[in-house]
């Protein structure tokens, strides 16, 4: 199991864990990225089917964060190409990522503390007529927006600054999948959460994988991983180490390739 | 053993609704108290020809405090406003001299204020200079294009009966610059609470990178804010000349900072995200009020510059300690 795994490692060119000929939804080749001295990311490649999630783990400064960030158009990769279904693009902001429909859940969730939860929820995609915001269809929609995820939030008029962390962490992620994603980044999704949400996150993980929506997951909670994923892409000072079927791998072994000792062993 | 859930009761609406409306209320409050002193001080403060006198001076602070408030809620600052309306009060005199009409003056103005305003802004949004650099040259600048125009002197406006309505006139006895004022403020208010437009401002004052993240066009909007400004000195500048009767480049000296303590003063934070132009308008007048209270109860002119800042400083401090719930001078740590 050790060699095909090792083999997967250095030829992301292989078969997909479904074992689908399928064209991937997203593909990234060579994706480098430096900041000053410091090399981000160090040539990534990586292939995601549609429907399929994927989890990616690695050590603080890994480059987890930065390559999910050129996916969503935040950052533009130095090197290295990016295909939506076969179909190479570029990003040169966030704006056109997310017309692709590729969206974010961020670390720094990146909600306006001074704009009410609806707001919020609808902020870069105001409903509008006539120019002014249609407070009432919008108010509508976010109700509905946040029971699917079985979001408890009393007052949508709230000051987003007046949520607990969790709450907030909530409206980011309700914002994110709400608006028919293609592609779902998240970056520590549950890091906040409280029992009965995360379990919402995750039944919403695989509501939208069921749909055909790619989903990369950026976690520490490892367990969670077992419950969502297909493969798990292992990434150690920004290259990616390994790729795990998820049948293939074990709580033990992925905390092993994250230490830096996959080789050893 | 049983376990019983309850539900936190929701909050009273009363207190959410005065910590939310904390700064406009104790502006109000504190408006309410300078007119009642000023009304008891002196005999003369609460006649109707006063009151409407007040107005008319007001009027040129509270349309750029409008536009103003905008840009204090992208977190900037504009503190060439004053040189602004210099230049476009000069300049207006100057081309109505010439013979121009003066609807096409007016015209020319705020295209030129415009202009201004979003040269300014293209070095605030787009080369990323802090807007308090930007806006300290554009005074500098601004004032000296004045000064180098008229040779500093004050140029007279004669025979355009037409444009001096623009500063003298009445409708149904309200001054003219009043009501232009007033509805500057009604439209501004109206695109801060209810328009995509002020939605945006809103946003990118209060987290720019969320804005951007979102697809908001982030860069735009802060010009924008600064071309807001430009339109409504030009607008202050030509109702200041209409009133005067003549345009000169020492108009509006220290202009800049009136308006700027109106804004403040109405509770809009210094570091963006929120502002009220219910606030911004109560500023003003109490500005205003403090100003022609002082007159009219004889003390020496020299005198009130120093009462109005300190009234502004013990204002703030008051909305502070008071009103602590609501009042966010600092951003919240995140």
């Amino acid at each position: 199991m050790a060699a095909s795994s090792a083999l997967q490692a250095v030829d992301p060119e292989g078969p997909v864990p479904s074992g689908q000929p399928q064209v991937p939804r997203i593909s990234l080749r060579g994706i480098r990225k430096t900041f000053g001295s410091i090399e981000a990311l160090r040539g990534v490649d990586l292939d995601i089917a549609p429907g399929e999630c994927v989890g990616l783990i690695g050590d603080n400064a890994a480059g987890k964060s930065t390559l999910t960030k050129i996916i969503s158009g935040t950052y533009i990769a130095d090197s290295g190409s990016i295909a939506i279904d076969g179909e190479p693009v570029s990003f040169t902001s966030p704006a056109e990522a997310r017309a692709r429909h590729i969206e974010m859940v961020f670390q720094d969730l990146s909600l306006c503390d001074h704009i009410d939860v609806m707001g919020n929820l609808f902020l870069g995609r105001e409903e509008t007529r006539w120019s002014f915001l249609n407070n009432a269809s919008m108010r509508e929609r976010a109700r509905a927006m946040l029971d699917d995820l079985d979001i408890r939030i009393p007052k949508l008029t709230a000051k987003v600054a007046q949520l607990s962390g969790g709450q907030r962490q909530a409206i980011a992620i309700a914002r994110a999948a709400s608006f028919e994603p293609r592609v779902l980044i998240m970056d520590e999704p549950t890091s906040a959460l409280a029992v009965a949400e995360v379990e919402a996150v995750l039944r919403l993980i695989n509501r939208v994988k069921a749909r055909g929506v790619s989903v990369i997951l950026i976690t520490h909670r490892l367990q969670d991983l077992f419950r969502v994923c297909d493969k798990i892409a292992v990434m150690y000072e920004g290259t990616k180490v390994a790729e795990r079927a998820i049948g293939d791998t074990s709580l033990e072994d992925l905390v092993r390739l994250i230490v830096g000792k996959g080789e050893e062993i | 053993m049983s376990v019983t859930y309850t539900e936190r009761g929701q909050g009273s609406a009363l207190a959410d609704f005065l910590s939310e409306k904390a700064q406009v209320l104790s502006i109000a409050f504190f408006f309410v108290v300078c007119v009642a002193f000023f009304s008891i001080a002196t005999d003369v403060f609460l006649t109707p020809g006063n009151l409407l006198n007040v107005l008319r001076q007001a009027a040129p602070i509270l349309v750029v405090a409008v536009a103003m408030t905008f840009v204090i809620i992208t977190a900037g600052i504009d503190l060439s406003v004053g040189s602004q309306v210099a230049l476009i009060n000069a300049s207006a005199a100057l081309t109505l001299s010439f013979g121009v009409p003066w609807p096409l003056v007016v015209l020319a103005m705020l295209l030129l204020g415009a202009a201004i305003g979003l040269g300014q802004g293209w070095f605030v949004a787009y080369q990323g200079i802090p807007a308090f650099i930007v806006t300290l040259a554009g005074l500098s600048i601004l004032r000296g294009a004045a000064l180098y125009m008229t040779k500093g002197y004050s140029i007279p406006i004669t025979d355009v009966p037409g444009f001096f309505v623009l500063g003298r006139g009445t409708l149904l006895g309200i001054p003219v610059p009043a009501i232009i004022a007033l509805a500057v403020a009604a439209a501004g208010a109206l695109v801060i609470g209810s328009q995509i437009y002020g939605r945006r401002v809103v946003a990118v004052g209060s987290n720019p990178e969320a804005a951007r993240r979102v697809g908001m066009p982030a860069k735009w909007t802060i010009a924008s804010v600064y071309m807001l400004t430009g339109i409504a000195s030009a607008v202050a500048g030509l109702l200041i000349a209409a009133r005067l009767g003549s345009g000169s480049s020492n108009a509006a000296v220290g202009f800049e900072l009136q308006v700027i303590a109106a804004v403040v003063l109405g509770g809009t934070s210094l570091f963006g995200g929120r502002g009220s132009i219910l606030g911004t308008i109560l500023g003003t007048l109490t500005i205003a009020v403090i100003g022609n209270g002082l007159i009219l109860m004889h003390i020496s002119p020299f005198f009130t510059q120093i009462v109005t800042g300190a009234i502004i400083l013990i204002a703030i401090w008051l909305n502070t300690r008071i009103f602590t719930a609501g009042f966010s001078f600092r951003r919240k740590p995140s």
